[in-house]
């Protein structure tokens, strides 16, 4: 038999090789037949760029084949992996096990909150699907005809739904919410974000029914502005200003109704005028002056204990100009922002 | 009982093009599918999808055609790689009428990046997300048309009846419990294998579920033995980094800083076909000019305002699963398993020689990519043949009507006493430590340079892998959520099709496009240019081959 050339270009030496590392987790469980819960710590050794995903694949492969838990890419673009890190949602894959193991703590993996839990760390996601649902979450022209080509949208116009579009609908921010924990029917970040996506698009042409919807109950106002989705996001989606910005267009499309729309609105009048939030403004001229006098009793009882400032106090600010100069500065930078825009109809662009 | 006129197997890009496109022509249509669709790993698709726009530079479907068949190594049936280049352009406008997120150009038209291999800018993307965004678009679609999704079912069986496509048998993985989904046709759409390599930038789910379904259900695989490795994959988990970053000016270099690409493409240079560039990779990695079993992709020269707006995603991957900024530092990376150019043999319309049986997407092998698949088509083979196959499968129900197969209640348990049997087993070895020692095999042995006595130690090494699977240790005895049986399932598909693999690439006695055999080092036409078709023969692989439709273009040497 002839010798053959580079023979050793077959294998490849060293593949393999990587440094290694000792890393306990607790892990909580869940067994659906007997509907009893319990914590378990599984000391795994893993390679140092390894992840908590490949953690709990090192205790699924070696240790206790039983252990449930949804994976897919790796690589933070399916959105399987949502589940929580020391009580905070996370994508296990984007998460490394390294600066835990250096810190000596032993981390706990738990099930993303707010939705049930199915088995160990796998949760129900129905209720989240049904609510990206409920934003009719596709693109709708409406009746006007479809170009032959692409429909033209300037990069600028396009950018302005860049954040959202990065969406995997993983649902660490809905995990995180505190509305939805008090109100479970609340539609969340994840389908608001979703909802903006649309309502941003330049060839959407249903914003108007859109934005009446969402103003609905449930809806965008029912947000508490935590901000702790746009924190636990692993994607930099920040639910939290798509659902701002969705305020800002029910605003530009006379959706101010809501009681949390006009609460918007006073906070905006009330320290532009004043320099300062007027608070005894504030309840009346959110939930009207006949709910504000059934809440008298309440503001007494907060008075008590010391909770609110002296409503005689003329509350504005020494400088007032300087805060009007502030408002017109903010105003000028946000014409300078890209705004929704319309996308062309290639038949409608010249010299083509 | 459950029915339906037609069933798309897999959520991915094909399978939900597919029935989109059924659901479209009026029949009923229901989708199975082991993962919620947006998991599926289409999104994982980074770099673009090819159509002939022209929006660039001047181009044609003809000269598409062309680099397809070439980059093929002349393997791609022609007749194929035609209608799929002609068609691309009206299916591109329709994933942006239905408001997919492309780049723009200043004019407002789609913008197109050079590509590998590629005689034009021909590749429409979205940033470096380009699958993320079309999986969520057709995902849209779906819900807009309201189709009926099987979420979280995992069919083990595709029920063959008289001949004739009867159904799926599938486990649902939520509840529990096996369930006889019948269906006079069934479209394959559950994509690729690379699982049975080690370092592969393909998800945990792809592990060759539908090519094991077909191939248990009769019909042949073909060409198993390309798979195509990517040039740039990070050495901690195989991620991808995108050919993008070549195309928008990145550098390979090995640990000299020498771009060592001069020496097999002085004219591409870094976008010389994929099969090509990994050769060049390994090569430079074997002999010692490599840094930690790598090469390094350079891009520190484009700029922070260039990643930042065309590869964002790819300095983030970098940035999260190899620790460098390659704003500031060379990514090492390395040829990793990536994607399967053989699959589930069929015509044209996707139908295999089972009727009612279609596929498409990566599953299915048309041929499009021959030896050797060019970036950026395979998700524009996802949308043609996945629009195709669900036009053909609803046009022949409405022909047609019930064709009377049906799956017999005696199929299905038996098919219930094989799943209680693997549920019930605690003895032997977990499935993760025999997929990690078919995956390491496979890298070792079966990897971008291949010799008989590496690919003959491979074989009898998966044959070995086929009987210790037989019985398999199980810790979880329950039916919810129960992810250690679907494990033992993959791995059972994983193995037979490295076996497909194995027993191909052993055979084929030269070397054209991902094949590269050091003892045939040439290309020859005389003997292989033809289509290696894998039977299951009682579970054994049985080799037979089929001729290559050539129209256009006679094969040529191929160099970049």
């Amino acid at each position: 038999m002839t010798e053959i050339k580079n023979a050793h270009f077959t294998t490849l030496k060293g593949a393999y090789d990587t440094e290694k590392m000792d890393a306990t987790l607790r892990v909580r469980r869940y067994d659906p037949e007997t509907k009893k819960s319990r914590f378990d710590t599984f000391t795994v050794t893993i390679p140092v760029t390894a992840s908590v995903l490949d953690a709990l694949d090192a205790i699924k492969d070696i240790h206790d084949g039983s252990l449930s838990y949804r994976k897919s890419c790796r690589m933070a673009v399916c959105g399987s992996c949502g589940m929580r890190v020391d009580g905070g949602a996370a994508l296990a894959c984007k998460t490394p096990m390294k600066k835990f193991v250096d810190a000596g703590h032993t981390i706990t993996v738990s099930p993303m909150g707010n939705l049930p839990v199915i088995k160990d760390l796998v949760v129900d996601m129905a209720p989240f699907w049904q609510k990206i649902r409920a934003v009719k979450p596709y693109l709708d022209t409406l009746d006007v005809d479809v170009p032959a080509k692409e429909w033209r949208v300037a990069p600028e116009d396009g950018d302005l739904i860049h954040k959202e579009s990065l969406c995997i609908l993983c649902g660490c921010c809905v995990s995180e919410c505190n509305s939805m924990e008090s109100d479970p029917e609340f539609l969340g970040p994840a389908a608001l974000a979703k909802a903006y996506r649309f309502i941003g698009d330049s060839r959407d042409k249903d914003t108007r029914e859109r934005l009446r919807d969402l103003n609905g109950a449930h809806g965008i106002w029912d947000c508490t502005r935590c901000y702790f989705c746009n924190q636990r996001c692993p994607k930099h989606v920040d639910p939290r200003d798509a659902i701002a910005k969705l305020g800002a267009e029910s605003f530009k499309e006379g959706f101010t109704r809501d009681e949390g729309a006009k609460h918007a609105k006073v906070f905006v009048d009330s320290t532009y005028k004043g320099g300062y939030l007027r608070e005894t403004e504030l309840v009346p001229k959110t939930i009207g002056p006949i709910n504000a006098i059934k809440d008298i009793p309440f503001a007494l009882q907060l008075a008590r204990a010391g909770k609110i400032p002296n409503p005689l106090s003329p509350h504005k600010a020494k400088d007032n100009d300087e805060v009007k100069r502030l408002w017109k500065l903010l105003e000028k930078e946000a014409k300078g922002q890209p705004r929704r825009a319309t996308a062309k109809h290639p038949d409608a662009v010249q010299g083509d | 009982m459950i029915r339906h006129d037609v069933i798309v197997l897999g959520a991915g890009l094909a399978g939900m093009r597919a029935a989109i496109e059924a659901k479209r022509a009026g029949v009923d249509v229901a989708v199975i599918s082991k993962l919620h669709p947006t998991r599926s790993h289409s999104g994982a698709a980074e770099g673009g999808i090819n159509a002939a726009l022209g929006n660039a530079t001047e181009d044609s479907p003809e000269s598409h055609a062309f680099d397809t068949v070439k980059g093929s190594d002349y393997l791609g049936d022609q007749d194929a790689i035609e209608i799929f280049a002609r068609e691309a352009p009206d299916d591109i406008y329709e994933l942006e009428h239905m408001g997919a997120i492309f780049t723009r150009a200043a004019d407002g038209k789609l913008a197109q990046r050079p590509f590998g291999a590629a005689g034009a800018p021909r590749t429409i993307y979205s940033a470096d997300i380009t699958g993320h965004v079309l999986i969520h678009v057709l995902y849209e679609q779906l819900v807009k048309h309201d189709i009926k999704v099987y979420e979280e079912f995992f069919a083990t069986q595709v029920v063959v009846d008289g001949g004739q496509c009867a159904g799926v048998i599938a486990w649902d993985t939520q509840r529990g419990g096996l369930h006889a989904i019948q269906a006079n046709h069934v479209i394959l759409a559950t994509g690729g294998v690379g699982r049975m390599y080690y370092g592969t930038t393909n998800a945990f789910a792809c592990t060759g579920d539908g090519m094991s379904l077909a191939w248990n259900a009769g019909v042949a695989l073909k060409d198993m033995e390309f798979l195509q490795f990517h040039p740039t994959t990070l050495k901690s988990n195989g991620v991808l980094i995108t050919e993008g970053c070549r195309g928008e000016g990145g550098y390979l270099r090995n640990k000299d800083g020498d771009r060592f690409m001069v020496g097999d493409a002085p004219n591409a240079m870094e976008l010389a076909s994929r099969d090509v560039v990994s050769r060049a990779e390994w090569k430079e990695i074997a002999d010692g000019r490599g840094v930690d079993g790598c090469v390094l992709l350079d891009l520190t020269h484009l700029g922070w305002k260039k990643l930042q707006s065309r590869l964002p995603g790819s300095r983030e991957l970098a940035m999260d699963y190899a620790g460098v900024d390659p704003i500031q530092q060379p990514i090492p990376v390395r040829p990793g398993a990536h994607y399967m150019m053989g699959g589930v043999d069929c015509d044209l319309w996707g139908e295999t020689r089972v009727p009612g049986l279609w596929a498409a997407g990566e599953v299915a092998c048309i041929s499009i990519h021959g030896a050797n698949r060019l970036g950026g088509n395979s998700l524009m083979e996802t949308i043609v043949f996945g629009r195709r196959a669900g036009q053909a499968a609803a046009e022949r129900v409405k022909e047609q009507g019930d064709t009377g197969a049906r799956i017999e209640a005696s199929v299905l348990a038996d098919e219930d006493r094989r799943i209680a049997g693997i549920v019930g087993n605690s003895e032997g070895e977990r499935p993760g430590a025999l997929r990690e020692e078919l995956a390491k095999t496979m890298y070792d042995k079966a990897g971008v340079y291949r010799t008989e006595a590496a690919l003959a130690e491979c074989q009898d090494k998966v044959l070995e892998l086929r009987e210790r699977a037989k019985t398999l240790k199980i810790d979880d005895h329950g039916s919810i959520f129960n992810t250690d049986l679907t494990q033992a399932l993959e791995l059972n598909s994983l193995l037979e099709c490295a076996d497909c693999l194995v027993t191909s690439a052993l055979a084929r006695k030269e070397s054209r496009g991902a094949h590269s055999r050091l003892d045939f080092t040439e290309r020859d036409d005389d003997t292989w240019l033809k289509h290696t078709l894998n039977w299951n023969d009682n579970g054994q692989v049985r080799l037979d081959y089929k001729p290559v439709t050539i129209t256009k273009h006679q094969p040529l040497a191929r160099s970049y």
